[in-house]
């Protein structure tokens, strides 16, 4: 059995059976804390009949699912129709198999290294994930087209355009990390964080972290960017024809696009498996048990951005398009430029691993961006501008 | 034309009225009970109460005289100037009104009157909210004065408009005034029920809740009611009246002012004659015969089913065999329409003017008096429009004939195929006309109840109740006159203008307007009632 | 119409540059929110526990009132018909078979699925016969079980009246009607 391991493709196959079964899981529970995360925010309980503590909730859901009448509408372009809840979900998870879990494993504790605990570890990590990324929004789109319906197909267009804008700011983000890290397989860009005079990426870099975890929520078409399916004005935003299962898997698909996204900044900022000065979480420590603690770790950072997503889901409400796109284009955009920049003038440099260069420069760019701000005063508004205003401040006349 | 002055504004008025009439012409709202414009004066309400300027008795100077005069007394002389609009005027009407209300029994919520009640009316306008009788209400009980009248004593105001009526319109003297002072009572002589003919006026006239229909009692409240401006279809009068319904059922027919033609009543047959419209009973679908079978047809396909076994039939045996009959409760421009179709397929047809009901004899009122000095005439003739069919016939030109010729000329044997009209609410097909219409290979019937002919239509068409309807009826006077739709035809049933107008060839909406407009260009007639006011102006 | 003098248009306030970045307002609401997180929950278990209800004016299904003698007090004046906003009411009147009243209702549908529970019926009936009842937990099986003809709210209130008493059980009949008695015949009747 071990033998069979040490082989890096059994490996990687179990490991895509161990990922696969709990993300589903995963995902499933998800849904169960989001909405027990929105009960104790609005001071609720939450479900409570399903099993205890309602835990059994998922499993009742999963059942109702698969149960309900699975009605495909008239006049709808049936193969596309079938096809984007499978391209939402199925990309959703595929992101999974280039997160590097555990580092290198030593099976048989003979002191050589034996697998990385890793689905597959490409050279190209960070693109792969990039491009399936985009691959995303395709179910959206899809979605919204093949079923006929205007509600939908204006929820696709606007789902495509705020992809299309949010996934600028975050590649140039992203690239601040592989300028620093200089490569862009995941489980170096993890070991650079590590070491002597290493750290995380977060505390090098803060501002390109914030603007990764900002791109991330419009991503995954979170609120405050969920403008696709903003009900209000859109029923349903682009799943609305769906129901039963297919509407499952749009919803499964949400939740395993936030896993992998968390997991993804977790490895980009927050030095994926590892804690700083825990032992067991070094690169050095390679055997089963290390992975196993490592794998966990993972899944705690993991967990603690899921439910960041929740609790911003919870308390924020929905920006409006032309706020959406003013901060993609006019706030991020240029801010992520101007941090992709400074990472070369470090390398350059040979300051890449400096934290007073680092932090220096983003507080420099942070106080940059405030007064620049402060000098165009347009203001965020939707307001007609051939519209007369009168001021708040002063009070209002009759004209 | 004399001018006068009223509230410091000068009106032009017609000569001999009354001032309170000039004033309501004016469009004032003057309180008033007693008056009404179709009966004596008699002045005894005091609502009406107006100021007048006249010269000084010593100084001959103009200025306003201490008394209050009644306007409804007073004819209109030109230069008169007089006011509603001060104190003195103001505190006569509130003081009227707290008076009147001293034994009213203030049961709106159950009286049918509340909603149209000149004592709801007045009080909020000119009186006051609060009443200052202490003392124990004088009770009087409900009468039952007549069949369908009911008398309540106490919210009577004793404007005697309904004695009056009696004694005046109908000339039948069955209601008066009894006891004396506050004892005063409307009521009849014993044995002697209000009963005549027109009797339902008296309902019409009472400004307040006192005397009520028993046919419309508890039925509905009236707020609830919505009216179309019709005709009445009881007799060749051809009263005007309102149709009053909510949610597709008539509860009552009031009548409408028209000077020319009933001035402000109509009779009890009109107006408790058409329960008819709500019974069961009625053909409320197309039906297609099929050898002896009978098959409800669907109204998308009729048109052209028709149209084909005409068209076949004028080819097999030739177009003067065919034959129409127009029914006098048929609208100008159904008959119109009809004989559009029946030209078209066969112009060689005849046009025979329908089977006229009658019934009785002609009654004068007052009851009585001569055609001459007539205020009011119920006709024998039961049937709105036969001087309209007559003349659409005769426009249309050709074979024409009457009921009794068509009826002796189809027993002969001289048609073969024949569009036959009824609508009449009772069963008028005679033995002989049944046998005779046995003769037809292809028979259509326009129908509202089953009858022997309707058994033997190969198409049977439901026929609608008039104020199902829209169109226009001519009187026994050649008056043309318009009514509109009151209600929907019932489920199945469509209106017969629409029908026709599809089976005639014409694609759309029908509306009896755009008929006419295009009957005007054929009988000049038609056009006059276009341009003529659909709703004379209304006098309470 | 609007004027266009009538209407004020108010422009958003300015954002400081801090505001403009969003943050400090975000971290300030995401700290309410966790703070709630950790407050105690105001559910009640629904059917097992039950919240307590202010009897005297809780707008919940609709009883017919009876008088002293047990008759149906509604005077069939449609008051209540006329003011419902969701016309959800339905009366057909008729001559009442009693002495102290002209009308009463032979039929008096209202149907719960339409009603808004607004009270308005309540305000608008002058005797006093239709009221609100505490009850809110209707339900039915078919649209038509909802319709509650003159006997169902009849029987509401025998169910509901311990609970909550008829205001004034002295009104009976329109008060103003007074004794109409002995109606007379002048051989014309029906």
């Amino acid at each position: 059995m071990v033998e069979l391991l040490k082989d890096q493709f059994w490996f990687s196959a179990l490991m895509t059976v161990g990922i696969v079964v709990a993300l589903l899981t995963a995902q499933a529970y998800s849904i169960y804390f989001e909405r027990k995360i929105s009960a104790w925010i609005q001071d609720r309980i939450g479900p409570n009949r399903v099993g205890p503590l309602g835990l059994l909730q998922p499993l009742a859901d999963g059942g109702k699912f698969l149960l309900k009448e699975d009605i495909i509408p008239a006049n709808v372009d049936k193969p596309l129709f079938l096809l984007a809840p499978m391209i939402a979900f199925g990309v959703a998870m595929i992101g999974f198999a280039v997160l590097p879990w555990g580092g290198n494993v030593d099976l048989d504790a003979d002191g050589a290294v034996d697998v990385a605990a890793q689905v597959a570890d490409p050279g190209i990590g960070l693109l792969y994930i990039l491009g399936i990324g985009s691959l995303s929004v395709y179910g959206v789109v899809l979605g919204g087209w093949a079923n006929n319906n205007k509600y939908a197909f204006f929820a696709a267009m606007r789902s495509t355009a705020q992809m299309l804008s949010y996934e600028i700011p975050m590649g140039m983000a992203i690239v601040v990390v592989v300028i620093t890290a200089g490569t862009l397989r995941l489980e170096d860009i993890v070991l650079s964080q590590i070491g002597d005079g290493h750290v995380w990426n977060i505390v090098l870099h803060p501002f390109a972290f914030f603007i990764l975890l900002v791109t991330l929520f419009a991503e995954t078409n979170r609120t405050p960017f969920d403008l696709a399916e903003a009900e209000q004005e859109l029923v349903g935003g682009y799943h609305t024809e769906y129901g039963a299962l297919k509407f499952g898997m749009f919803f499964l698909g949400e939740y395993a696009h936030m896993i992998t996204g968390s997991g993804f900044i977790v490895v980009l900022f927050l030095g994926g498996w590892h804690l700083p000065g825990v032992p067991g979480l070094q690169p050095g420590d390679v055997s089963v048990g290390a992975m196993l603690l490592k794998i966990t770790v993972m899944a705690g950072k993991i967990a603690a951005f899921m439910f960041l997503f929740m609790w911003v889901r919870w308390t924020l409400p929905r920006f409006r398009f032309d706020q959406l796109m003013r901060l993609s284009w006019q706030g991020l955009l240029p801010i992520s430029m101007a941090l992709a920049g400074y990472a070369t003038v470090l390398v350059y440099l040979g300051k890449s691993t400096s934290i007073p260069w680092a932090l220096g420069g983003n507080i420099v760019l942070l106080a940059l961006t405030l007064v620049i701000s402060q000098l165009r005063q347009t203001p965020v508004t939707g307001r007609q501008t051939n519209m007369p205003a009168i001021s708040l401040t002063s009070p209002a006349k009759a004209r | 034309m004399a001018k006068i002055t009223i509230d410091n504004k000068q009106f032009e008025c017609r000569d001999g009225i009354s001032v309170l009439q000039a004033a309501l012409d004016a469009g004032k709202n003057i309180p008033h009970y007693c008056y009404h414009p179709g009966l004596s004066v008699v002045a005894s309400c005091r609502l009406c109460l107006m100021e007048m300027q006249m010269p000084h008795p010593k100084t001959q100077e103009m200025g306003w005289a201490p008394k209050l005069f009644p306007s409804c007394q007073t004819p209109v002389k030109e230069g008169m100037i007089v006011r509603f609009d001060s104190d003195a005027v103001r505190d006569n009407q509130k003081s009227c009104m707290e008076y009147f209300l001293i034994d009213h029994p203030l049961d709106c919520p159950v009286c049918d009157q509340a909603g149209e009640c000149h004592l709801q009316d007045y009080s909020y306008e000119f009186g006051s909210s609060e009443s200052r009788m202490v003392e124990q209400k004088h009770v009087t009980p409900k009468k039952d004065i007549g069949p369908k009248t009911l008398l309540y004593s106490d919210r009577c105001v004793m404007c005697t408009r309904c004695v009056r009526f009696t004694q005046e319109v109908s000339g039948t003297h069955e209601l008066c005034v009894t006891n004396r002072g506050s004892r005063n009572e409307i009521d009849v002589f014993p044995g002697l029920p209000l009963d005549n003919p027109m009797q339902g006026n008296v309902v019409d006239l009472c400004p307040v809740g006192c005397l009520l229909d028993k046919d419309f009692l508890f039925k509905q409240r009236v707020w609830f009611l919505k009216s179309a401006d019709s005709i009445c279809p009881g007799c060749s009068t051809g009263c005007a009246i309102r149709v009053d319904q909510n949610e597709e059922t008539v509860y009552r027919l009031k009548p409408r002012y028209n000077p020319d033609v009933n001035d402000w009543w109509m009779c009890d047959e009109g107006r408790f004659g058409s329960k008819y419209i709500h019974d069961p009973k009625r053909i409320a679908s197309p039906h297609l015969r099929r050898g002896l079978e009978r098959e409800s047809a669907n109204w998308e396909d009729l048109p052209e089913v028709v149209r084909y076994r005409f068209e076949q039939h004028v080819s097999l045996r030739g177009g003067d065999k065919v034959a129409v009959v127009l029914s006098p409760m048929m609208a100008c421009e159904e008959a119109w329409l009809l004989i559009k179709f029946i030209r078209g397929v066969a112009p060689e047809a005849t046009i025979a003017t329908g089977f006229i009901p009658t019934d009785g004899e002609v009654q004068h009122f007052p009851a009585g008096c001569d055609a001459a000095s007539a205020k009011f005439t119920i006709r024998p003739e039961k049937c709105p429009n036969r001087r309209g069919v007559e003349m659409i016939a005769e426009q249309a030109g050709g074979t024409t004939c009457d009921f009794d010729t068509f009826v002796t000329s189809a027993a002969g044997g001289a048609f073969s195929a024949a569009w036959i009209v009824g609508g009449y609410p009772s069963d008028w097909v005679s033995k002989e006309f049944g046998k005779a219409a046995a003769k037809f290979d292809l028979l259509v019937v326009q129908d509202m109840f089953e009858n022997a002919l309707t058994k033997l239509a190969s198409v049977l068409l439901p026929a609608c109740a008039w104020v199902e309807r829209d169109g226009s009826f001519v009187n026994h006077a050649g008056k043309i006159q318009p009514f509109e739709r009151a209600i929907r035809a019932p489920d199945g049933a469509n209106r017969d203008g629409q029908y026709l107008f599809e089976i005639a060839g014409f694609e759309g909406v029908y509306s009896a307007e755009r008929v006419r407009a295009t009957m005007a260009m054929e009988t000049a007639a038609f056009g006059e009632v276009l341009e003529a006011p659909l709703k004379p102006a209304h006098q309470h | 119409m609007i004027d266009d003098q009538d209407i004020i248009i108010v422009d958003e306030p300015e954002l400081t540059a801090t505001e403009r970045l969003y943050l400090p307002q975000i971290i300030d609401g995401m700290r309410t929110t966790l703070r709630h997180m950790f407050k105690k929950t105001i559910t009640l278990q629904y059917p097992e526990q039950k919240r307590e209800q202010r009897i005297e004016n809780y707008r919940g299904v609709h009883r017919l009132n009876r008088d002293e003698e047990g008759r149906v007090a509604c005077v069939a004046c449609f008051m209540c018909q006329t003011a419902c906003p969701a016309h959800c009411i339905h009366i057909v009147g008729t001559e009442s078979p009693w002495d102290d009243r002209e009308k009463y209702p032979l039929q008096f549908d209202i149907d719960e699925l339409r009603c808004i529970y607004c009270g308005m019926c309540e305000e608008a009936c002058p005797v006093d016969a239709i009221e609100l009842t505490p009850e809110y937990d209707l339900v039915g099986r078919t649209r038509d079980e909802m319709i509650l003809d003159k006997e169902k709210l009849l029987e509401v209130f025998d169910r509901t009246v311990a609970l909550k008493p008829r205001k004034n059980p002295k009104i009976s009949g329109y008060a103003g009607t007074g004794d109409r008695d002995g109606c007379q015949s002048a051989g014309g009747g029906q």
